[in-house]
């Protein structure tokens, strides 16, 4: 757009950028604190001064905040300049009137803002002689930890966690010298990004609760690009280990996904890794034994087996493991599957046959730029990140629809709620398409009760009046009716409108492009009748599956040799005949695939003390011992997507080419017949924390909500039931007693449980389940 | 010169709707809505009303700073969060007389053809405030407040918002954010209130003295009012008087009237065997003047002239028994403690600076502290956010000036020579 000189450079400039982001896009370092790039200039810190020239030589200069100035052409800056240096050095005096000299033991020593501006432009010495004000720190609960003698009052935090995040419980008191950043009383913070604030503090006030209690100095971690395992999103992270164990977890930058910022999920997950009943000794029946010895095992039971030898792979497994088993179950001519649940598994592959013929998904970035949405499920248990994406669409004036079952956290920023039971969220969707579509005409599916007539007009009007719409999905929820409905939608606005899924695993785009027809029902049925003998699981968890669980381990009573690979203690990992603990993701190198179809690799960050093989390497060993010649992974790769190159870790990361899946047809959520007067349909009522890895992290854990019954307040009245009652549940795996808790985001005729309570039943969303009352 | 504004104060009884209109109360709502809003601000102008409420910015200047065709809605906001040391001239209007500020209030709104009055009351004159709240009642059951105010077809809302109670919501931007409920903090001045201020909205601020000379201005004319005030002044003006003199109180007298009359004959001067060391003219964000400027008319230029401002022209008077070093602590102290803690120098500069001067009036200054005030006040008043800091290195910074040999003499005694002149006397 221009050019302005500063200290004797021509930096360009775009319109509306103030100095200092123009100098910082041109890696010109003005040194600052308030200002943060998404959240953009405020003024307050004083210390990006700088010395603008007069347009008029008979005026002297003047210092300016950089932060507040629009970069003009011909503008002639200095950083330099001694009175703007003058400035700065004053404003680190003033800081550091109050901030306590406890550099040598802070935890924020090493990646201080404060700090290296302190260094970089303060007085060397101290000439304040009074007294430092000192305040009582608060209990933030087990994420982040509040130090608040060391805050510098920059309002990034608030700024952060109220105006980016729209989090309610943090704010700035008190006024002078004396504000304070803080929740009203002592208590956990609530937002699933509160563990940003982290991150955004330039000191020392809010730190990594999680890495205190393992604390190693930064410049002592060990860090490489890596990719977050939690979710479909794919956000890059940046892993510190120590001393052979994983310590902490840091956002890393991605322009067109997480940006600045990750989620709580994201950034204190990883503790699974370091959990106490981590496997990390191989096992054979009840016996710890070597390694060599359990792949020798396991050797010898697929021999016999032979042809009757299938693979369980998994979605939050790499491409690379999931290549390498099923290259290796192609070479015993076996079955090779990734779901433990097949209704997930067709509606994840209808998901990315939507995502394919859609033209792909909107990445975060453009997810941000949305002017409506339309969100089906709890995105914000699914994909956070899609969430906090959404918010800041909701900030910039988009409206926001929210078709959902359970309790949202997005729900309050919706310009229209829908909360309708699961069985009945394709009939919105398709009555929603024909007001979109304007066509008048019967409907075509079973009318959707009239009360929701008005809201569905009102979320058509403002998606087909946006520019840039956003209908998002969250796959595990829906069934293939819902996720073609929502494509019928998508067409319907138009090209563009952009449609996304939250999928339930880190690589499960990648693992549907290895095996793009469901294999699920197939190879339980398989199981069933004895046809197979010996199953190789790796990273999965069949016996665990909240609905199929109990199936699965009436199954397992037909294997002669269950043999599992993990790195965390599931349900199948502990029936497992043969065990070989593998290395966890941070731990070795792969490629997860994300919600958008984009390959993105992660590198090994560290070894543990007592290395791990990974599973690539187990695989490959076993093929070894079975006198198998299996490629490497490279080569498994090339050949089944046609120049295949690993996406480079750090990179920005590139779409696989692959065939277009075809939407197989299925039926909608639950079971078949929904008449069945007396029954409740069940709801997941998901929670951030709660997925498969994460919900190995002991912080983490510690805030997930108590177990209980939500139910509407109506619904409840209409059948008697009262708040805090108990309530007995019962489910094909089992009887469950909860108390009852009312909550006006759950539907009517829904009970919304959290997926911990569905596996102790053995339900699934959409399921039906008999509520009795306790008297 | 016959009191204008504060002819029908009742400090203690404030007239109601009925008694102020039978001293002719609200007539100039009739010589507002005969002219267009045009006229009334090419009066105000011309009768150069200068801002009450500090910085003496002329009142039509600032009216016609918003566009006439601004969109809708526009508001008004009348400032009386007046929590200046040293002043109370608002407190009078406010508790004696809510209904003229009513009325000044409607025909400024129609002069800006702003839909929407809010009056902003200072924390502490919540008492003040919930009169002026029954008194604009009164005002809306009698259709002066409402829609079609008097069949004139124009529409005003007026409402009171009581402070939470600090100084800085007197702070333009910083009371817009008060009355939105958001932390008050003041705002960046780009773009100005007068484009995009209360929720985003055209909104123009004035101080309420400021306000309540429109109505009479309107009924007398500009000639009139400019008559009013001496030695270059114009109009009627509220002073305060306080610190050191015999009868400290609130005078109206013509703009312009030298500190001299107004310390030595409205006063009641000082006590007995008493010499002046100095005083401050317009409130405590402004520079010191000493016994040779008793003569400068007590007007916008002529105060600027010597150095210091008119500001909200309230005197405090400084006696040879005032240590200076004690006064210029106490009022740092004051804005360290009212800062709004959002901008770095004015937030740990403030206090520092207190910290300071503490050390000098106890006697354990260093001859090098001396240096240190001029340094950082001179950036503190230069690189805040806001007015405030700036505001609050004025009469540190003339402190330093006009009272040097005090501050050298707490250095070399080691103690404050007050104390001894003080005891000696008692």
């Amino acid at each position: 757009m221009g050019t302005m000189r500063i200290d004797g450079h021509d930096i360009p400039f775009q319109e509306n950028d103030n100095i200092l982001k123009a100098a910082l896009a041109a890696n010109i370092e003005i040194p600052y604190f308030c200002y943060h790039a998404a959240l953009g200039s405020l003024g307050a810190c004083r210390l990006c001064a700088v010395e603008v020239a007069s347009v008029d030589p008979t005026q002297s200069p003047r210092v300016v905040m950089s932060c507040l100035e629009f970069a003009r052409d011909g503008l002639n800056v200095s950083v330099s300049a001694a009175a703007a240096r003058q400035v700065r050095q004053r404003v680190i005096e003033f800081l550091m009137i109050n901030h306590p000299h406890d550099c040598p033991v802070c935890d924020e020593g090493g990646e201080c803002h404060l700090q290296e501006m302190t260094v970089a432009c303060g007085p060397p010495y101290r000439r304040y002689r009074g007294r430092k004000r000192t305040f009582t720190n608060q209990y933030l609960g087990p994420l982040v930890h509040h130090e608040m003698n060391r805050c510098i009052t920059c309002y990034r935090c608030t700024r952060f966690y109220q105006d980016y995040a729209l989090g309610d419980d943090l704010g700035s008191m008190r006024l002078r010298n004396e504000v304070y950043f803080g929740r009203f009383q002592d208590g956990p913070l609530t937002s699933p990004f509160a563990g940003n604030l982290v991150e955004i503090c330039p000191t020392g006030v809010f730190t990594d609760a999680v890495f205190r209690q393992h604390f190693a100095r930064v410049w002592d971690l060990e860090t490489a690009p890596s990719i977050c395992p939690h979710c479909s999103v794919g956000c890059n992270t940046l892993p510190g280990a120590r001393d052979g164990t994983l310590r902490r977890m840091r956002n890393r930058f991605h322009p067109e996904l997480n940006r600045w910022f990750i989620c709580d999920r994201g950034r204190y997950g990883h503790q699974y890794s370091e959990h106490i009943d981590r496997p990390l000794t191989p096992r054979v029946r009840d016996e710890k034994v070597s390694y060599r010895e359990a792949l020798a095992a396991a050797a010898e039971q697929i021999k016999a087996a032979r042809d009757k030898t299938s693979g369980l792979g998994s979605t939050r497994e790499d491409l690379e493991s999931n290549a390498m088993l099923q290259t290796l179950l192609n070479k015993l001519s076996g079955r090779f599957a990734t779901f433990s649940d097949p209704q997930i598994e067709t509606a994840t592959v209808a998901a990315v046959a939507a995502l394919q013929s859609s033209g792909g998904a909107p990445s975060l970035a453009e997810i941000e730029q949305a002017d409506a949405a339309l969100v089906v499920g709890d995105l914000t248990a699914h994909a956070p990140m899609m969430d906090l994406a959404l918010r800041q669409a909701y900030r910039a004036g988009a409206k926001l629809a929210i078709l959902h079952s359970g309790p949202s956290l997005l729900a309050r920023f919706a310009a229209t709620t829908l909360t309708v039971p699961p069985q009945e969220i394709s009939a919105h969707l398709l009555r929603l398409h024909e007001q979109a579509t304007a066509a008048p005409t019967a409907p075509t599916a079973p009318a959707p009760s009239n009360k929701h007539e008005k809201e569905l007009a009102d979320i058509a009007v403002y998606l087909t009046a946006a520019q840039r719409p956003v209908l998002i999905g969250v796959s595990e929820t829906m069934a293939v009716p819902e996720i073609a409905a929502m494509v019928q939608l998508a067409t319907a606005l138009g090209s563009r409108a952009k449609l996304a899924y939250a999928l339930p695993g880190a690589n499960t785009y990648g693992t549907i492009l290895l095996t793009p027809t469901t294999s699920t029902t197939a190879m339980l049925e398989a199981i069933e009748s004895g046809q197979i003998q010996t199953l190789i699981v790796i990273g999965n968890d069949p016996l665990g599956d909240a609905r199929l669980g109990t199936r699965w381990r009436a199954a397992r009573r037909h294997l002669s040799t269950l043999i599992v690979l993990d790195c965390v203690a599931t349900a199948t990992a502990e029936a497992a005949d043969i065990l070989l603990p593998v290395a966890a993701w941070a731990e070795r190198g792969g490629t997860f695939v994300n919600y958008e179809g984009r390959a993105q690799g992660f590198a090994p960050v560290f070894q543990r003390t007592e290395p791990l093989p990974n599973t690539v390497e187990v695989l490959a060993d076993l093929a070894h011992c079975l006198e198998l010649a299996l490629p490497d992974a490279a080569a498994v790769l090339s050949n089944l997507f046609p120049g295949y190159q690993a996406p480079l870790p750090g990179t920005l990361g590139s779409a696989l080419s692959a065939p277009p899946l075809t939407m197989q047809t299925g039926t909608t959520i639950g079971p078949a017949s929904s008449a069945h007067p007396g029954h409740w349909q069940v709801a997941l009522a998901s929670w951030y924390g709660d997925d498969p890895l994460a919900s190995y992290a002991p912080a983490l854990m510690e805030l997930a909500p108590a177990a209980a019954a939500l139910i509407h307040p109506t619904a409840a009245f209409k059948e008697g039931i009262e708040d805090k009652k108990q309530v007995r549940l019962r489910g094909p795996a089992g009887t469950v007693v909860l108390p009852v808790q009312l909550n006006n985001d759950v539907a009517a005729g829904t009970i919304a449980l959290s997926r911990v309570t569905l596996t102790q039943l053995g339900v699934g969303h959409g399921d039906l389940l008999e509520l009795e009352h306790i008297s | 010169m016959e009191a204008v504004l504060t002819r029908h104060i009742e400090a203690n009884a404030p007239l109601d709707l009925e008694a102020y209109r039978s001293v002719g109360g609200y007539r100039s709502l009739d010589a507002a809505f005969a002219r267009k809003p045009e006229e009334i601000i090419e009066i105000v102008e011309a009768a150069n009303l200068r801002g009450r409420g500090g910085a003496g910015f002329s009142c039509g200047l600032k009216w016609r700073l918003r566009d006439a065709d601004a969109p809708r809605p526009r508001y008004l906001v009348c400032n009386i969060d007046e929590s200046e040391p040293g002043t109370f001239k608002d407190r009078y209007l406010l508790y004696g007389g809510p209904h003229q500020i009513i009325e000044a209030v409607i025909v400024s709104a129609y002069a800006l053809q702003a839909e929407k009055a809010v009056i902003f009351v200072r924390g502490e004159y919540g008492k003040g405030g919930h009169g002026l709240h029954r008194a604009i009642k009164e005002a809306e059951m009698a259709g002066l407040v409402g829609s079609n105010i008097c069949g004139s077809g124009f529409d005003l809302q007026m409402e009171v918002h009581i402070s939470g109670g600090r100084y800085i919501c007197g702070e333009e931007t910083a009371m817009l954010n008060a009355i939105e409920g958001l932390r008050p903090n003041p705002r960046h001045k780009m773009p100005r209130p007068s484009v995009k201020g209360l929720w985003q909205h055209p909104t123009t601020t004035n101080n309420v003295e400021t306000l309540v000379n429109v109505p009479h201005i309107l009924l007398n004319g500009a000639d009139w009012f400019r008559a009013l005030g001496i030695n270059s002044g114009c109009g009627p003006k509220l002073f305060c008087v306080s610190g050191m003199v015999h009868q400290p109180g609130l005078f109206e007298l013509p703009c312009g009237t030298p500190a001299r009359e107004l310390i030595f004959e409205h006063a009641g001067g000082l006590a007995e065997g008493r010499t002046l060391l100095g005083f401050i003219p317009g409130g405590a964000s402004t520079a010191f003047l000493l016994p040779e400027h008793l003569d400068v008319p007590m007007d916008f230029d002529p105060v600027a002239k010597a150095g210091s401002r008119l500001g909200t022209a309230s005197i405090i008077v400084l006696d040879d028994t005032t240590c200076p070093v004690q006064v210029t602590l106490n009022l740092m102290r004051f804005f360290a403690r009212e800062s709004c803690g959002f901008c770095t120098p004015c937030r740990d500069g403030i206090p520092y600076l207190a910290q300071i001067l503490a050390t000098i009036a106890s006697g354990e200054g260093r001859a090098e502290d001396l240096v240190l005030l001029e340094e950082l006040s001179g950036i503190i008043a230069l690189q805040s956010f806001c007015a405030f800091a700036p505001g609050a290195m004025i009469p540190l910074i003339s402190s330093l000036q006009c009272f040097h040999d005090h501050y050298e003499s707490h250095i070399d005694t080691g103690c404050c020579p007050f104390d001894a002149v003080n005891k000696s006397g008692a």
